[in-house]
């Protein structure tokens, strides 16, 4: 049976049989890409971007600029572009019509099949996206950062990315995950996007959601899931390193606080953009694709500095709900009432002079510190392995430093191809 | 009108809560988020401009605690040990001429 994703398109992995692919590369220029462009590429191949096929033309990027949708009338928020300068593109010598290799890490990763090379004013692709054209927003930093032109074309894998430990078990791509949830019965799966290290405000996010999404489902038996979905991507010091987000997700489980039967934890490679409320449409499309039926959005979800108002996201999801196949759950804050002596929600506690809420700040000072705080504030199963992520993967760190930064464990390895 | 002050927190556990105790400042602790002890030693305006510019990992969480947060833990250490040393939170003057 088909799997259709966003637009009511069918997913079609873009991959290439490895027998056919070293053929079909023969003597094709080939063109080094940055993380950026790997991980969209992978974004593109395996479905998670459906129904991209490859990287965008003028006409989609005008449609999202002036109307937030692809020119097939299919809405779409972020722009997924390839870029290259004057210079390149002569050094090249590549043309509309030609087909190049693009490389990573030396090695070939994707058939790109160029069909339009075209210029594109970047402040109005600031202006749409980022609802601002400040180049001190990381989105537009990123936008500014693109070379003088955009080349569009389709995309194939020729050279399946090696996903390196302990990532390995979290690369679940859309046709594969949609295959794991009919395994475990669920009917309903709701996402939790995250960049984070969880303290039990988050756990409660889930746990909310999950409550929110199970509604009117008979309980007899296991229905609805929780799914992490990590978002790994470019990092900044001071980050949590990848490996603590994505292992102390995963312990939440294994120590208990969820189980086999309503959590998974898995992760997706974007460079996030800040984009607020157009994020959350994009992180909607792409938890449609990987089948979920249900999304989380907290909080000023994906914002940055006081770009966008705390509920900007909600707004625009009501907006445009009819065009998209997942369900947004709106959570409230968790905090802690030292009067309930519990993690509760604000729209359920009434002691709110007494309320403790959570900082993502002072629980970062508190792992500084390494000083463990209370199970009602931070597992200590998650704590542990935080300190055992920071030795073991973080040059005694569990924050991004310098030297993770230049000497890391890749996320993914592009191998020569056999 | 008062000066403005700005908390630094030092959380405290039990090996800390012990040298307090012994230098008589136990009672200096106060709890937060779910009884995790901390003490809190203050900066004014110009002591926290200079606490940002000299250590830049830290950041001041203007959202939702107002304290200076995200100083490397080497230098919360010496806070605490001047802290003990002196019997008295009131160390930031001495503490940031040495910088």
């Amino acid at each position: 049976m088909a799997e259709i994703g966003h637009g009511g398109k069918e997913i079609v992995e873009r991959i290439m049989d490895p027998a056919q692919a070293k053929e079909k590369i023969k003597g094709l220029k080939e063109i080094p890409i940055r993380s950026q462009i790997a991980n969209e590429v992978i974004g593109i191949a395996y479905g998670f971007f459906s129904p991209l096929e490859g990287f965008m033309g003028k006409a989609d990027l005008d449609g999202i600029c002036k109307n937030m949708h692809l020119a097939n009338g299919v809405l779409w928020s972020i722009p997924i572009l390839f870029d290259l300068s004057d210079a390149e593109i002569s050094d090249y010598g590549i043309k509309v019509g030609d087909s190049v290799v693009l490389t990573y890490q030396g090695n070939p990763m994707a058939l790109f099949e160029i069909e339009e090379i075209y210029e594109y004013d970047k402040k109005t692709i600031c202006q749409a996206v980022y609802g601002t054209t400040d180049d001190k927003h990381p989105g537009c930093a990123r936008t500014y950062a693109y070379k003088d032109k955009f080349i569009a074309g389709k995309i194939t894998l020729v050279n399946k990315p090696i996903i390196n430990p302990p990532y390995d078990p979290y690369f679940i791509p859309p046709l594969e995950m949609r295959k794991r949830f009919k395994e475990k019965g669920w009917v309903r799966v709701v996402a939790h996007q995250t960049r984070n290290v969880p303290h039990t405000g988050h756990e409660w996010l889930m746990k909310g959601a999950w409550l929110q999404t199970y509604g009117e489902l008979p309980i007899d038996k296991p229905l609805v899931g929780v799914l992490v979905n990590a978002i790994i991507g470019e990092k900044r010091k001071g980050d949590y390193i990848d490996e603590a987000i994505i292992l102390t997700q995963d312990e939440l489980r294994k120590s208990g606080y969820f189980g086999d039967h309503n959590h998974l934890t898995s992760l997706t490679f974007w460079d996030m953009r800040y984009a607020g409320p157009k994020e959350a449409i994009f992180h909607a499309i792409l938890r449609t694709n990987l089948g979920l039926t249900h999304h989380m959005f907290g909080r000023d979800h994906a914002g940055v500095g006081t770009y966008y108002g705390p509920y900007d996201a909600h707004i625009l999801l009501e907006q445009h709900k009819n065009e998209l196949s997942i369900t947004p759950v709106y959570s409230m804050n968790w905090l802690y009432c030292p009067h309930c002596g519990e993690v509760t929600s604000e729209g359920l506690c009434n002691h709110k002079n007494e309320w403790q809420k959570f900082s993502g700040t002072v629980i970062r000072s508190i792992i500084l510190d390494g000083v463990k705080p209370p199970r009602l504030i931070f597992r200590p199963e998650v704590f542990d392995l935080v300190m055992e992520c920071a030795e073991k993967y973080g040059f005694g760190s569990p924050f991004v430093t310098d030297e993770y930064l230049q000497n890391r464990i890749p996320v993914f390895t592009i191998p020569p191809l056999a | 009108m008062a000066e403005e002050k700005y908390p630094i927190n030092i959380w405290i556990n039990e090996e800390r809560y012990e040298k307090l105790k012994a230098v008589g400042l136990a009672n200096m602790c106060e709890e937060m988020l779910a009884g995790l002890k901390v003490l809190r030693v203050y900066a004014n305006d110009a002591q926290k401009d200079k606490i940002l510019k000299v250590f830049p990992t830290a950041k001041f969480d203007s959202a939702t605690t107002k304290s200076i947060e995200l100083l490397p833990r080497e230098v919360k250490d010496k806070m605490f040990d001047m802290v003990i040393e002196k019997k008295s939170i009131d160390i930031m003057e001495e503490f940031l001429s040495k910088y």
